[in-house]
């Protein structure tokens, strides 16, 4: 490589080559994205996980249900290394989170993307700023209009429409907010995408519409994703799979079409609603 | 950028019998753009030629890259329909479709905001003052139509909150209090000390601390440091419920959220800032009297005798009565800053620092009214 760009991070990011399908094919029997092993977590003096295991494979979208308090969303502070659990392991890209350095888990948070509850968008900031806020820390030597150029495209990746980039976050609908923060996610081509709640808040119409987004976005970019969702329609529609997380532990891990068929109270009850259709 | 030959260069062009072929090695990566941007730049590509693409010797490929190489293509003239693809994985075709399909029109410049001039500015700015006075004014008669409806329907005060209040803006807000004024008047005491020694007229502190802690010192102390403390907790307060839209859900459950929010913080600080003011009074002559006991021969008890003497009691009464106006003035200013909190955080941490600042300027602003409205110092 010639030395006009020394600043440039070093090769080997990416494990992962895209775009070369019998790779990531190989890939995908040797090294899952993401996993958990025998995971505790104590909170307010009750244990909400109780020993959680699972895997993801490349290319996977992943559904976690479980009641409301089941510890979903605390499950995906603790994958992304904003919480440390009390027990067990948890693995990205085979490496373990509580081993690793303050300078290797920057470095490895640059190759996923959370998409928060609410958007988490910087309310100070226009949509477009938002967006190049990971690029700009990350990447600070790309240069303006290569900023500009990848914002405005992954803007467009996300759906939004042209003028929602000058907007701030305050302006934007719950729909166009939840978009905004999916773009500012892959601003930095993350491989592998948390997402709580995506479709939460949002009509049904918008919310097919984000899920439909989001298959075509997995299929293309070769991401794979962790969603926690509320929404039936997003699991049959848009999980491969589904993990039944009940009492502090996984009760069912599989297909959304096993899944519903499984002979367990809270399954029965949370499938039944839709039981009519 | 130059040019310089490297081991494997990221893309290069080939002229061949049936048109062009550009070949694609390597990782067309984000982190790799400023490279694939100078050596993509500096092909000769020919637009009236047929272009194939051919991807044999890629690498990874990612949605930048992608994008990168076909805005490029197609600003020479040469849109994604025209290329000729070759060798490209399932994967990667997709992501090319992809890109090409939801690349939108955007020109790159079209967000940014063209710098204001000056006369923009203080257009701008005297908008902006217009519309706040404007809302302040009709936020001072909004509470005012609040409190004639309270007065005629006295069932209607929310007393859990007043208490409330009264205890974080009055009883939390004593020690701070007690503390800043006594040190005021040790300072007081001890710098007039060194002037009157010179005169040996030791006794005169007395006289001097007395009107001056009374009179002024304690009245403004006590105001900044409510302006500072409690003015701040309002604003920010009421605007974490406006941004949480809790002052929205107060009006849909039928309340005024003048009644429930504006007026117990009202009442409490202007009940509240005349008796820490007060406080404040005694807390600086004791100071003053332990710096005239130690440093100045005079007697505690002398001190005490003489101040009684020679401080008269209106003009403690003076100091005492302008504090409920200092109060009104910050409750107000505080809870309408509040009330005009944008739904982000940074508005939130813009109106609680502007609060503080008006707040202070208010509460000097009247207190220089009052010097100049009652000069006179003996009753």
């Amino acid at each position: 490589m010639s030395d006009e760009h020394s600043a440039r991070p070093p090769e080997g990011m990416r494990t992962l080559p895209r775009g070369d399908s019998a790779q990531r094919k190989g890939a995908q029997m040797t090294a899952p994205v993401v996993e958990v092993a025998a995971l505790r977590t104590r909170l307010d003096g009750r244990w909400v996980h109780d020993g959680v295991s699972f895997t993801l494979r490349p290319g996977e979208i992943v559904a976690l249900i479980g009641g409301s308090g089941s510890g979903k969303t605390v499950l995906l502070n603790q994958l992304v290394g904003l919480r440390h659990p009390d027990g067990g392991q948890v693995k990205l890209f085979g490496e373990d989170l509580a081993r690793m350095g303050v300078e290797a888990l920057q470095a490895l948070r640059r190759r996923f993307g959370l998409l928060f509850q609410d958007g988490a968008l910087f309310s100070a900031m226009r949509v477009a700023e938002n967006v190049a806020a990971p690029l700009r820390e990350h990447l600070p030597w790309l240069s303006a209009p290569l900023r500009d150029e990848v914002v405005d495209l992954k803007l467009a990746l996300a759906g939004l429409p042209v003028d929602a980039a000058c907007k701030m976050p305050s302006e934007l609908s719950g729909g166009m907010r939840k978009r905004a923060a999916l773009a500012r996610a892959l601003a930095l081509e993350p491989e592998l995408l948390f997402l709580d709640e995506p479709t939460s808040g949002l009509d049904p119409i918008s919310a097919r519409e984000f899920d439909s987004t989001l298959r075509v976005l997995v299929d293309s970019l070769g991401l794979t994703v962790l969603l926690t969702t509320h929404d039936l329609d997003s699991l049959w529609g848009l999980a491969d799979r589904v993990i039944v997380l009940f009492e502090g532990k996984v009760i069912a891990d599989g297909p959304v079409r096993e899944v519903a068929r499984i002979e367990h109270a809270w399954i029965r009850s949370y499938f039944d609603t839709r039981a009519l259709e | 950028m130059s040019n310089a030959a490297s081991p494997e260069p990221c893309c290069h062009l080939e002229l061949g019998a049936d048109g062009q072929v550009l070949r694609l090695r390597g990782d067309w990566t984000l982190a790799r753009l400023p490279e694939l941007q100078a050596r993509l730049h500096a092909l000769a590509i020919d637009p009236l030629q047929p272009l194939q693409l051919d991807a044999s010797g890629l690498g990874a490929l990612d949605s930048a890259g992608a994008n990168h190489l076909l805005s490029h293509l197609e600003r020479l003239g040469v849109p994604f329909p025209n290329l000729h693809l070759a060798g490209f994985s399932a994967q990667g075709l997709a992501l090319l479709n992809l890109v090409a399909g939801r690349r939108g029109g955007v020109a790159p410049h079209s967000r940014r905001r063209g710098r204001r001039g000056l006369r923009q500015v203080v257009g701008w700015h005297a908008f902006d003052i217009a519309r706040g006075t404007r809302s302040g004014l009709a936020f001072i008669g909004q509470t005012g139509q609040a409190l004639g409806h309270l007065l005629r329907h006295p069932g209607l005060v929310r007393w859990r909150e007043l208490f409330v209040q009264l205890e974080m803006v009055g009883l939390r807000a004593l020690p701070i209090v007690m503390l800043m004024s006594y040190l005021i008047g040790v300072v007081f005491a001890y710098l007039l000390g060194i002037q009157m020694q010179k005169f040996s007229a030791n006794h005169l502190v007395v006289d001097g601390v007395g009107i001056g802690i009374a009179r002024e010192m304690a009245p403004l102390i006590t105001a900044v440091l409510m302006a500072g403390r409690s003015g701040a907790a309002f604003t920010a307060h009421l605007g974490a419920m406006k941004v949480n839209q809790e002052i929205d859900a107060i009006v849909t459950l039928g309340l005024s959220p003048f009644q429930v929010l504006v007026l117990p913080r009202l009442f409490a600080i202007v009940l509240m800032l005349p008796l820490l003011t007060f406080v404040a009074d005694v807390a600086g002559f004791v100071g003053a009297a332990h710096v005239a006991a130690w440093h100045l021969d005079i007697p505690t008890a002398s001190f005490y005798d003489r101040l009684r003497d020679v401080l008269p009691l209106n003009t403690v009464l003076f100091g005492l009565e302008k504090t409920p106006v200092f109060a009104a003035a910050i409750a107000l200013i505080a809870c309408h800053s509040g009330f005009t909190v944008k739904r982000d955080a940074r508005s939130v941490g813009l109106h609680t620092t502007a609060t503080v600042v008006r707040s202070i300027v208010a509460v000097i602003l009247i207190d220089a009214i009052f010097a100049v409205a009652y000069p006179e110092i003996e009753p």
